[in-house]
């Protein structure tokens, strides 16, 4: 289960990331994983090994910006999405939307199918 | 009140995480980031009931060295230079990739070349100030047209001009802010 479910997580961890911060505004790594579990009721959870290398890339490519903070004696980096970070957001969700829904129509079963095996 | 410093980690225990960490060969530029995030899950371990102790260990165990592995050759496969970065990047900048680089290795290497460069030009000059120095001694009179002359100034210069370029790089260095 751990396994498939990373399969499918791998391309879509990107939109996730992006849509909660375009929904929160400023969130630290640890935050998003757990807004991921509780909204996703424990179905998804992000570990640490996957997430972290996201959030950098993103900031590597210009969509987030970092403030590192202290907070009970350590440092927390928090993230924010800059504008272009903010329209990658919209538009990555509205593809990954077009996407569940060619999704759905693939895997509902079709009476069409039937016409298409004469016999 | 006590229920807020129940769910707080201790600095002993955050360096036992660190520690963890560090252990485990975490890049270095998401050490701090995971101490965080580590943290984070032990206080809600605690904050379920669990005592620290236990606490650190299944977090150790989530967090063991393979699960940092994994992170980090992730982590080197989506930030890893582009083509186009590499082929600007110096060998200094590939070396250190995901190293850290405040920690002052980075800057003697790039303040390297400058350095030898102030280096050769200053010993030149004391050289040539030596060598006038000693055949002016020698002739017994001193002239700024001689020979010994030209290369008494040509020392000065060089010795003033490596010092003065050392001492303001010095300078620009020391008030600059850590990026």
């Amino acid at each position: 289960m751990e396994a498939t479910s990373n399969e499918f997580l791998r391309g879509t961890l990107k939109t996730i990331v992006l849509k909660l911060l375009a929904e929160h505004g400023r969130m630290y790594g640890y935050e998003i994983t757990q807004s991921v579990k509780d909204r996703t009721n424990g179905e998804i959870t992000l570990t640490f090994g996957a997430l972290y290398p996201v959030l950098h890339k993103l900031e590597q490519e210009g969509f987030l910006l970092t403030e590192s903070e202290e907070v009970d004696g350590r440092l927390r980096k928090y993230y924010t999405l800059t504008p272009s970070g903010s329209a990658t957001a919209i538009q990555k969700v509205s593809e990954f939307e077009r996407f569940v829904e060619a999704m759905q129509i693939l895997l509902k079963p079709t009476e069409g199918g039937l016409s298409l095996s004469p016999l | 009140m006590t229920f807020d410093n129940m769910k707080k980690l201790t600095p002993q225990q955050l360096t036992k995480l660190h520690d963890h960490l560090i252990r485990n060969n975490t890049n270095d530029v998401l050490v701090n980031e995971l101490l965080d995030h580590l943290a984070c899950e032990a206080e809600e371990y605690i904050w379920k009931g669990y005592n620290f102790d236990l606490a650190l260990e299944k977090i150790t165990q989530e967090a063991n060295s393979l699960a940092v592995k994994y992170l980090s050759k992730t982590y080197q496969h989506e930030i890893a230079m582009t083509d186009e970065q590499l082929q600007n990047a110096s060998l200094d900048d590939i070396v250190f990739e995901f190293r850290n680089k405040a920690y002052g290795a980075y800057d003697l290497r790039q303040s390297y070349p400058f350095a030898l460069r102030s280096a050769l030009i200053l010993g030149i000059g004391f050289f040539l100030m030596l060598m006038a120095f000693l055949s002016g001694m020698a002739q017994g009179s001193w002239s700024f047209f001689s020979t010994s002359g030209i290369m008494w100034l040509v020392g000065v210069c060089g010795v003033a001009y490596a010092i003065g370029t050392w001492f303001f790089q010095k300078s620009s260095q020391k008030y600059a802010l850590p990026a």
